[in-house]
């Protein structure tokens, strides 16, 4: 089971919509490759050239409203990234991204700047920036959702757990 | 420590008690519904289970509703895939001009009060308006319900919404929602629960209930629940819904807000070019010239909408350069306003009249792309920029009798002084 996270914040702003800014919604045609190299390039210019693998996705509040678009997770599971923490995220991009075994941490984000290290306790439910002596403590992820995360989303866990016992 | 009918609903679907709000449950689904717009992913989901049992496929529904008809081979082929899953699987199937999703689910008797039900389309709160917890969810999701029966939710807080006083003729559920956009702002109710309830919830038919329910996911609804009544429970067994088990929130439920609102002197309300809640009085716009007008979609498609258009323009002609298109929102609701004649006075009056269908609601079929410079006023629940194929264009939202009466008059218009612009829908018939 994953429990601790650790990786660069990679940082952006406040209300992005995902079928906008990660999604093939507006680029017909276009696969997630093609996506992936250029997501959020139109609200944080190089943020895709940028990012790293393992690296962290720190957002303003409602991260992923008004889209629905599972693929956005996938790009996002394709550049590499190993969380989102937000203060809120859209409800269907929150429901998205757990089914697809990305972790949503819902945290103020106020004083992490880009390319801090952040870590995430994710059973202990904490998020920490040890260099600026951030700690911050989130709600813990119930079992249930732990559980999806640890088998990398709803569909890897049902083929372990037929039942979803 | 009461509950409110969320909290209710998702907890007796989880096996227990009430659940509360924040809580994460894994809860039975009484009803699954996939579309066409997002077939094809939920197909690739279901293709990953590589399970050879779907022994939930039964309880689900294939609607071929958006790319009605298709408009390239591309939606072609994800509507031969679905009708192949169905005929293979046993998955229930409405096939192209049955109408919109969330309209044949209830006339279809899938669901009743105190179900829980799940669709891969946001306005699937339109189920709230028979006391079932409708939401909204992605392929994976339907995936796993045709596969377990079962779905994880987040249990949401609920906002109480009371509508006291009564509705002036010519004012409908859409004004209402448009004036709670207006207050509240896109997404105001963002992961929560609306429950509306008071004196003008009870006075409405179901078909402006469905409206009020709909048009919450404007609001950022996870749901919009109404409690059952005699009209509800009616409307149902007419349908040949299973016995409805009506679900009432306790009077000492918590709920993370309360909004009063007495509609007695609500107007009637649209929403500006681009902005869904960019709302103001009918008033204030009146006389702005429109080029195009639609009724119809999943919002303001119904029998009702269509009722009241008819009201308005029998033996009249709409005005002259204005395209007034209707789109019943399913084959049953055309079929009712052929056999009353509606059809008839509205293709008399200029109107044309389209197969059921999601039609003129989004620029998807090509069936309705604007011209530059062009201005259309819709019963849609969203305007954005482009939706209708061209960022040039403008549209703005009213009710089914705002539609009627501005494309009588070439602008937008004022139903409260048209003639016909005050029908009312009449009694329903309680059915023993
Ligand atoms: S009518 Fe419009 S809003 Fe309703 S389901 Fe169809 S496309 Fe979506």
């Amino acid at each position: 089971m994953i429990t601790t996270i650790s990786g660069h914040a990679r940082v952006l702003g406040a209300g992005i919509n995902t079928d906008v800014n990660c999604s093939s919604k507006y680029l017909p045609g276009r696969d997630n490759a093609y996506i992936a190299q250029r997501a959020f390039e139109q609200v944080v210019p190089g943020y895709a050239a940028r990012f790293g693998q393992g690296d962290i996705i720190v957002a303003g509040k409602n991260f992923g409203i008004n889209s629905s678009r599972e693929q956005a997770v996938h790009i996002m599971r394709m550049m590499g990234a190993a969380a989102i923490v937000a203060p809120s995220f859209g409800r269907q991009f929150f429901r998205n991204a757990i089914n697809n075994g990305l972790p949503v941490i819902e945290c103020d984000i106020a004083g992490i700047a880009d390319g801090d290290v952040l870590e995430i306790d994710l059973a202990a439910g904490r998020v920490s920036v040890a260099a600026r002596g951030i700690v911050r403590s989130v709600p813990p992820l119930p079992a249930a959702i732990q559980s999806l995360l640890a088998a990398g989303g709803l569909i890897p866990f049902l083929q372990q757990h037929p039942d979803w016992k | 420590m009461g509950s409110t009918i969320a909290e209710k609903i998702l907890g007796a679907h989880a096996g227990g008690a009430a659940a509360k709000a924040g809580e994460v449950i894994v809860a039975g689904v009484d009803f699954a519904m996939v579309h066409d717009a997002r077939a094809a992913n939920a197909l690739k989901m279901i293709g990953k289970l590589d399970s050879q049992s779907l022994p939930f496929v039964g309880k689900t529904a294939f609607v071929l509703d958006h790319y009605s008809p298709p408009p390239n081979a591309e939606a072609a082929n994800t509507h031969s895939a679905m009708r192949e899953f169905a005929d293979r699987h046993g998955a229930v199937l409405y096939d192209i001009g049955d109408g919109i999703c969330h309209q044949v689910l209830p006339e279809g008797g899938h669901l009743t009060c105190g179900d829980l039900v799940v669709g891969t389309d946001t306005h699937s709160t339109t189920y709230g308006a028979f006391n079932a917890f409708g939401t909204g969810v992605e392929g994976t999701d339907v995936s796993a319900v045709m596969m377990t029966g079962k779905l994880w939710f987040r249990v949401p807080e609920t906002i109480r919404v009371e509508l006291s006083g009564e509705l002036q003729p010519g004012v409908w559920a859409k004004d209402l929602t448009l004036h709670m956009l207006g207050r509240l702002g896109a997404e105001g109710a963002n992961y929560r629960v609306i429950e509306y309830c008071g004196s003008a919830v009870a006075a409405m038919a179901i078909d402006d209930r469905m409206t009020l329910s709909n048009h919450a996911a404007e609001l950022g609804a996870k749901a919009a629940l109404l409690e059952a009544d005699a009209k509800t429970i009616a409307w149902l067994k007419a349908h040949g819904a299973r016995e409805p088990k009506p679900v009432k929130a306790d009077a000492d439920a918590v709920y993370a807000g309360r909004i009063d609102i007495d509609v007695s002197q609500l107007p009637p309300q649209v929403a500006r070019r681009h902005n869904i809640d960019d709302v103001v009085g009918v008033p204030e716009v009146k006389g702005q010239k429109i080029n195009i007008a639609l009724i119809g979609t999943c919002t303001n498609g119904r029998l009702d909408d269509i009722r009241q258009a008819a009201a308005i323009l029998r033996g009249k002609r709409i005005a002259r350069g204005v395209r007034l298109v209707i789109t019943p929102a399913s084959r049953q609701i055309y079929l009712a306003a052929a056999r009353e004649g509606l059809i008839e006075a509205l293709t008399l009056a200029g109107a044309s009249v389209e197969a059921a269908g999601c039609g003129t609601c989004v620029n998807i079929t090509g069936h309705l792309i604007t011209a530059d410079g062009e201005v259309v006023i819709s019963s849609a629940n969203r305007n954005f920029r482009g939706r209708l194929g061209n960022a040039k264009s403008e549209i703005w939202i009213g009710s089914a009798a705002t539609v009627a009466a501005s494309a009588l008059q070439g602008c937008i218009a004022d139903p409260r002084e048209v003639m016909g612009g005050a029908w009312r829908p009449p009694a329903e018939k309680a059915v023993a």
